[in-house]
């Protein structure tokens, strides 16, 4: 009498849970240490997504590589939404990572989890979360602004706001984010291949 | 049981802190002008008082007065992209300080094994509940190993710092995300197995050692938070149209 | 009742660990131990019994393993924790929560029990193991013995049948062994049925009914432990066994060369987050002189090595190094610290790349020759990650060696290793010492300490209050510093 154990297609199991959670927090502290430098500086700020993208390739790619299926990188994404919430972020960024971290999950899905340069592009979709809140801003600057000047809404503001300099810094940020998570799928790719693939770690 | 977390001040429903973070973010969002912001800034507080947590409300609405007085001044004197990246800044500044402030007392307040019992008793999904708990409890895991490495780092010459890491970036970069990851991958097969084995794939819904009730506390903190954000709405309403 | 019927196993992917044909019949209310080289298979048969083999770990079963007479593969996992309780060897990474009364809690609140009874068997269990006042408090504030203890805990409330515990004494310092004896002692008494995998053998010999010697898979040996006792030094230590009876341990005699002085601490004080660890500690140590450090848990042993290394900040006093002052970041440049768990220590992808790590010039020659003598060219190629403990911990001394440091010190090396391997622990530190190191070995193990240290340094409350050369003259006051015991009770 034979035993041929196999425990894969089942959906996600503990294992796969655990893994998600312990990966998640490390995300999350990656993310915010990289971030954090430019949050807090007004001139960088547009940058700061840019920033928490660059630490968590390597370890948004070990996940998928440990886990590969679906719905772990989509309970990532909601939970640091609600980490982010409750610690008092932006709504928009909450929202921003839990909308990229779904987008993201399918399109690494696509690739069935397989292929590094769609992991790669999922890592880089799931670092856009991060804009969430100054998409906002940019959509309306007005409403964003109005808070701090009352309600009259002086005539240079809105003109300053319509120059072509801010297109020009949201286009830099989107610009920032990408090449800044693109360099951290490639450093992580490496390493899957380098280290942990060795090292036996991966699923 | 449940007299060892009352020992000092005010006890909410992990539920109702949630409520005001979201009742919070709205106020934000509506807020009329600035002084609109600093009475929630102070209500907050208030809050805070309750829950004994004196120093930090001090130290924030304090914090917050003199931002505000810089914001009054930058918004009267400066122009252009300068200016663009500072309305940019601080207005994300002022969305979030309050509800910062809240979260501040909120995570001091909860302690994890509260918050994963408000997560049961709103049925959030185990698929959900699981990495979430095991997330809240490897984050302290992570400033341990961050320890252990950097002290393996300096006895390799290899210095865990920002100079450190511009001087020799492969290396650095292996340093500390080899051992972390290492560590990480180990701790998930351990804390999965020592969760199967203590039956953490039984299909009936988990029962929670701490029981969380809503109070009269509750409910009052919360008409509060809700009664200010109506009042924002009808003084925006009234003066827009 | 626990039978296995020809059991064999083999894990997917890998040589050791396996079982060949085991037939064996554990009766309810009895304790058996089963020890054996690593490898062996004895963590493999508990993983049989608790299902995380085949549910859990992957690879080719035959046989079969009943508890009660139904087939273990066949119940799901929750099902079979309820009757079959594990506690395993890592205390870091075993628990769920960050508290501890919630972490007592956690199998039964899967178990979905009503809130009621959980609060009355938490109650229970702290009262019943005495650990009432590891309630209510942050486990990342334990000490590994404490998160061991909460972590029995939580399989005690659980209240099964049958407990199997995985090298549960790795990671525990003495007091905390003789704390884990004592709930073994209970759950006996309660009529558990106890299944022990055990490399550290002296503090069950009371307790077990049964020993079940492994080897390459296959029982080599059933004995009682007064046929257990009977094995002379020899026997056992061809079996790869550790001491059954420390109080059979003996330093070994004295050698007489005595040391040249090389590194001497004067007036040192160390203080950590502006509380006084250690007061006031001189002493001098000689070239080529291993020394143990013991002390409880919180005693400040962490912190001593670390300030021996250069590694921590806060001290006072004066560290000289050939009668000249050395300052923090000279000794860190001298020394070396092997760490407990060694993972940390390891960046590179092979074991030769390990080597060189962080060299401008490495010296290839001297690489090849500390990896030969270390045994360790066999796996030049293979990623660090994939070997054994022992292994690790010979890579992380390679390093040392091909860095020149002249002083080493070692975190409880003998943790998890078998008989074979903590000879050979001993053996290289011998060799270290031969080559004029200095070298500090924390630890908890009174077999290893016999076989390598020429003294003792003990802290306790921030001072050392004791400097004892590791000779027969001194072994009362050994004894009396690694809780060997006497009589039978303490």
């Amino acid at each position: 009498m034979s035993n041929q154990v196999n425990s894969m297609n089942k959906g996600l199991t503990v294992k796969d849970l655990v893994t998600t959670g312990i990966f998640t927090a490390l995300l999350f502290v990656f993310v915010l240490v990289g971030g954090v430098f430019f949050a807090t500086n007004p001139v960088l700020t547009f940058f700061m997504p840019a920033g928490g993208g660059l630490l968590a390739g390597p370890i948004y790619l070990l996940l998928i590589a440990k886990v590969h299926k679906r719905w772990s990188l989509s309970i990532t994404g909601i939970i640091m939404g609600i980490i982010w919430f409750v610690t008092g972020m932006h709504w928009a960024f909450a929202l921003g990572y839990l909308i990229m971290a779904i987008v993201a999950d399918f399109v690494a899905g696509a690739g069935q989890y397989k292929s590094k340069k769609l992991n790669s592009l999922s890592y880089i979709l799931f670092s856009l979360g991060g804009t969430g809140s100054y998409i906002v801003f940019f959509v309306d600057p007005n409403g964003w602004a109005q808070t701090m000047l009352g309600n009259g809404t002086e005539q240079s503001y809105i003109d300053t706001m319509q120059a072509t300099a801010n297109t020009g810094i949201l286009i830099a940020m989107f610009a920032a984010v990408i090449i800044t998570s693109a360099i951290s799928a490639f450093v992580g790719c490496k390493m899957l291949k380098k280290q942990f693939e060795k090292a036996g770690i991966t699923a | 049981m449940s007299g060892k977390r009352h020992k000092k001040g005010l006890w909410l429903d992990p539920r109702a802190k949630l409520f005001l973070i979201l009742i919070c973010v709205l106020s934000s969002m509506f807020a009329p002008s600035l002084a609109y912001q600093f009475v929630l800034v102070m209500l907050i507080a208030i809050l805070g008082a309750f829950f004994g947590k004196w120093k930090y409300v001090i130290k924030a609405v304090c914090f917050y007065a003199v931002i505000c007085v810089l914001t009054v001044w930058i918004m009267a004197e400066m122009t252009g992209t300068l200016r663009t990246m500072f309305i940019a800044f601080l207005g994300l500044f002022h969305k979030v300080y309050a509800c910062g402030t809240l979260a501040g007392i909120v995570l001091t307040t909860t302690k994890v094994n509260e918050f994963l019992s408000a997560m049961n008793r709103v049925h959030a999904p185990k698929k959900l509940v699981i990495p979430m708990a095991v997330m809240l409890r490897y984050i302290p895991t992570i400033q341990e190993d961050w320890r252990y490495i950097k002290d393996a780092m300096r006895m390799r010459d290899v210095s865990p710092s920002l100079a450190g890491f511009l001087a020799h970036p492969g290396m650095t970069v292996e340093c500390i995300y080899v051992p972390l990851l290492m560590a990480a991958s180990k701790a998930a097969d351990d804390l999965s197995v020592a969760s199967v084995t203590r039956g953490i794939e039984n299909p009936n819904p988990r029962t929670c050692l701490v029981q969380i009730k809503c109070g009269v506390a509750d409910w009052g903190v919360m008409a509060v938070a809700v009664a200010y954000l109506i009042f924002e709405l009808c003084v925006r309403g009234g003066v827009i149209g | 009742m626990i039978e296995f019927e020809n059991v064999s196993f083999s894990y997917t992917g890998q040589e050791h660990g396996g079982l060949h044909d085991i037939n064996l019949k554990i009766s309810d209310g009895e304790c058996v131990l089963f020890c054996g080289r690593s490898g062996c298979g004895k963590t493999t048969i508990t993983r049989l019994v608790n299902g995380l083999i085949p549910q859990f770990y992957q690879g080719e079963l035959h046989g079969r393993v009943l508890v009660d007479g139904q087939e273990i593969s066949n119940i799901p996992m929750y099902q079979i924790a309820a009757k079959v309780g594990s506690v395993f060897q890592n205390p870091r990474t075993q628990f769920f929560n960050v508290d501890t009364d919630s972490e007592i809690a956690f199998g039964i609140e899967n178990e979905a029990r009503p809130p009621q009874e959980l609060i009355e068997r938490v109650e229970q269990t702290a009262d019943d193991l005495r650990i009432q006042k590891l309630r209510n408090r942050n486990i990342f504030e334990l000490s590994g013995g404490e998160k061991q203890k909460i972590a029995f805990a939580s399989v005690y409330a659980m209240n099964p049948q049958i407990y199997l515990l995985d090298e549960p004494s790795s990671n525990l310092d003495m007091t905390s062994i003789q704390e884990l004896r004592e709930h073994l002692r209970l759950i006996k008494k309660q009529g558990k049925t106890v299944l022990i995998a055990e490399h550290r053998l002296y503090y069950l010999m009371e307790l077990a009914d049964r020993i079940v010697y492994l080897e390459k898979g296959e029982i080599k040996g059933i004995y009682t432990p007064e046929e257990f006792r009977q094995l002379s030094e020899q026997e056992r230590e061809r079996m790869g066994l550790r001491a059954v009876d420390l109080r059979a341990v003996f330093p070994p005699k004295p050698h007489s060369i005595a040391p040249i002085p090389v590194l001497e601490l004067r007036n040192v004080t160390l203080r950590y987050k502006k509380r006084t660890i250690l007061h006031d500690i001189g002493l001098s140590a000689g070239k080529g002189e291993v020394i143990g450090v013991v002390g409880h848990n919180g005693a400040g042993k962490t912190t001593f090595s670390r300030a021996l290394c250069g590694l921590h900040k806060d001290c006072d006093g004066q560290f000289l190094w050939e009668s000249k002052p050395i300052e923090r970041k000279e000794r860190l440049q001298r020394s070396y610290m092997v760490m407990q768990d060694v993972n940390y220590e390891l960046f590179a992808d092979s074991v030769e790349a390990e080597c060189s790590f962080g060299i401008r010039n490495p010296d290839q020659t001297l690489v090849n020759a500390t990896l030969e003598e270390l045994g360790l060219s066999p796996y030049r190629e293979q990623h660090p990650n994939t070997l054994s403990g022992g292994q690790k911990q010979r890579v992380a001394v390679a390093v040392s060696m091909i860095c020149g440091k002249d002083l080493l010190v070692f975190d409880e090396p003998t943790s998890g290793l078998d008989f074979d391997s903590m000879t050979q622990v001993a053996g290289l530190i011998r060799r270290l010492s031969n080559m004029g190191k200095v070298i500090f070995i924390v630890t908890h193990d009174f077999e290893f300490v016999c076989r390598t240290c020429s003294r003792v340094l003990h802290f306790d409350e921030g001072e050392m209050p004791d400097d004892v050369p590791v000779t027969m003259d001194a072994l009362p006051k050994l004894r009396e510093l690694f809780s060997v015991s006497d009589g039978k009770e303490r």
